[in-house]
């Protein structure tokens, strides 16, 4: 198996690095390259103390494997790529995002892993909602997925 | 008819169930849905910043396919909205 993907259910489970490394570990590569994409506490001016992320389960499944495998065919078709991202409430400092590529060379392992964090930003139906220290909440903006040939 | 919308992110300001019906007349279309989605915002819900929501999101069918605004709706269909996305 070379390819993993996953939404984490923050209440069930976490994002584990250690999990990432052995699954795309191979004696073949010479190179590993691990993304972690964590809440930060500040945004925009505003103390954040969390994040809580919604998605729509199905689509978010079929788009983190269409782009793990675009990844593979545009830089290494032999690279083990490992994807999760999480859902629900995330606390200031926990992982949001991990992804971890193991290639051959090290230019392939960076490319995979920035290729993908790009398109599930831009592809993936994911939402963050921040929660701030002043007990306010908010939806943040982000990408249309609407046909642009329809906004006027 | 009515229809039955999936809310994701923003447009869980919407309501506190996690599906909308929303009445709209016989044979609505996508583009018909939108302008729905216009008077319910702005009639209750413009304090919460989602004016751009109607314009600006996509949706999808039970297939999870991005639907356009000539799609003709079905009575009772169940469909999603995806408001602009932003993970990671």
């Amino acid at each position: 198996m070379t390819l993993h993907t996953a939404l984490v259910k923050t209440e069930e489970e976490e994002i584990s690095s250690d999990k990432a490394k052995k699954f795309i570990f191979s004696e073949k590569y010479g190179a590993e390259s691990i993304f972690i994409g964590r809440v930060r506490s500040e945004n925009s001016g505003k103390k954040v103390t969390a994040v809580t992320y919604d998605a729509h389960d199905q689509a978010v499944t079929k788009s983190f494997q269409s782009i793990c495998n675009d990844a593979k065919n545009k830089f290494d078709k032999g690279a083990k790529i490992f994807l999760e991202h999480a859902k629900g409430y995330v606390p200031v400092g926990e992982i949001s995002i991990l992804i971890a590529a193991g290639s051959g060379h090290r230019d392939e392992a960076f490319k995979i892993c920035r290729y993908i964090l790009e398109e599930v930003k831009h592809q993936s139906p994911i939402w963050k909602k921040e929660h701030y220290a002043d007990g306010k909440e908010e939806w943040l903006p982000g990408h249309s997925l609407r046909p642009k040939k329809e906004i006027k | 008819m009515e229809i039955q919308l999936r809310l994701y992110g923003s447009s869980k300001m919407l309501s506190d169930k996690e599906i909308l019906h929303i009445e709209l007349p016989n044979n609505s279309n996508i583009e018909k849905l939108r302008r729905a989605l216009n008077k319910i915002i702005s009639e209750k819900y413009l304090k919460n910043n989602l004016q751009n929501l109607p314009k600006t999101a996509a949706f999808f069918s039970e297939a999870d396919e991005v639907i356009t605004d000539n799609y003709k709706l079905k009575d009772k269909e169940l469909i999603s909205i995806i408001p602009p996305i932003g993970g990671g």
